[in-house]
């Protein structure tokens, strides 16, 4: 009878082993099925961005024949016309190709960085620097234009943080294109914070805006290069090369980047810098 | 009455340089700087000239284009294309929806617009009309 009771017993916990194996073998089947699925999906939309690349020369003769076309045309009245212009409209013309050879500069400036950072020979210069006076300043800078399209920009800074070493002319670089992303994709009547604080050994900066917000879909493209994002009107501008310099720089100083949604709308980049 | 031509341009610096020479020649240049709103100064403004840009926030000119062609009351209108973007897919919609030309900006010197202007609406191009401020 106990030989009985034993061996039913074991028979039922046999059974119970079987569905407990078959049920993790189950799982992870569908947990692989999963993470296969993802996989497929990542490499679908790499395929996807590898296609923009193709698309990428056209862009770019377009953002560099934009200020192009603006100096050329400028010097030609200035040449031509200077007899029949106002003293305002030369200045305008003047004003005009000091500002389109400036963001030529700039364009030429990041495909430079693109290349040093493809070579492995992008560098960055540090020396002790106060965060809060470059996030102050970057913020400054933007208010204008920000001002201009009915947003404001807010600095929160973390004054327990002391200085400490990065390249302050690349961190400004990294904020700037943040904040001019912000700008870009938020509608009239839109807020903008910038804050830091310290996370452990680390120094963390965040640009948070109430825009449109980032597509579950697009987030892990958005630091690719040649990758553009679509504005509110579906209308996608510049050379899609910000945001993949902006991680070079973040990651020449051993820190990292990455995108969240903000609370209750728009987005938050955030970055990090080691203050070690 | 100097002929009205209504540019639909984002970017400051084209409109700069393409409208001095312009209003030189005694054009009244009136700007409108996205595209949702474009249709709407057309109708209000019955420019006898459009300068139609592409890649515009709001609406892409090559819809507005579609939308002019599309009502009644600005069907008519003449809509000259001035853009950078010079692939054919673009060049082709933009006859299809009834453009009445394509220019390139880089291609244009800014001095030579008003003639060109001149020619679409059919004027002489040397008429000389009082040189006026920006």
């Amino acid at each position: 009878m106990e030989q009985t009771t034993v061996l039913n017993i074991l028979v039922i916990l046999e059974s119970i082993l079987l569905l407990v194996i078959s049920f993790i073998l189950f799982s992870k089947t569908r947990n692989l099925t999963k993470l296969k699925k993802y996989e497929e999906e990542i490499i679908k939309m790499k395929a996807k961005n590898e296609a923009k690349m193709g698309d990428f020369l056209p862009i770019l003769v377009h953002e560099l024949r934009s200020p192009l076309s603006v100096i050329k045309g400028a010097a030609d009245l200035l040449m031509k016309e200077v007899n029949g212009l106002s003293a305002d409209q030369i200045h305008t013309l003047l004003n005009q190709i000091k500002s389109s050879s400036n963001s030529l500069l700039d364009m030429v400036g990041s495909i430079l960085d693109v290349s040093k950072m493809e070579s492995g020979k992008f560098e960055v210069n540090k020396s002790f620097n106060n965060i809060e006076a470059v996030l102050k300043e970057v913020c400054s800078y933007f208010e204008p234009l920000a001002k201009m399209k009915g947003l404001t920009i807010e600095c929160q800074i973390d004054k327990t943080i002391m200085n400490f070493s990065f390249d302050a002319e690349r961190i400004k670089q990294v904020v700037g294109n943040l904040i001019s992303n912000a700008i870009k994709f938020s509608p009239e009547g839109g807020n903008i914070i910038v804050s830091s604080k310290k996370v452990g050994s680390d120094c963390q900066i965040s640009v948070c805006d109430t825009g449109v917000g980032i597509k579950d879909s697009e987030k892990p493209l958005l630091f690719q290069k040649f990758y553009q994002a679509s504005n509110q009107d579906g209308i996608k501008k510049g050379t899609g090369l910000g945001l993949y310099i902006s991680r070079g720089i973040v990651e020449a100083h051993g820190g990292k980047i990455w995108v969240e949604n903000n609370v209750p709308k728009g987005s938050k980049f955030i970055f990090t810098i080691p203050m070690n | 009455m100097p002929k009205k031509i209504l540019f639909v341009e984002d970017d400051e610096g084209f409109y700069n340089i393409f409208s001095v020479p312009l209003k030189m020649k005694g054009y009244d240049v009136l700007r409108v700087s996205d595209g949702s709103s474009a249709v709407d100064k057309v109708i209000v403004e019955k420019p006898d000239l459009v300068l139609l840009d592409i890649v515009l926030p709001g609406t892409s000119g090559l819809d507005v284009l579609k939308e002019l062609r599309e009502r009644e009351e600005t069907k008519s209108v003449f809509v000259v294309m001035l853009t950078n973007f010079g692939n054919d897919e673009n060049i082709s919609k933009a006859m299809e929806y009834g453009a009445n030309d394509y220019l390139m900006k880089y291609n244009i010197v800014p001095s030579e617009l008003p003639d060109k202007i001149a020619s679409f609406l059919g004027e002489d191009p040397n008429f000389n009309i009082k040189v006026t401020e920006l």
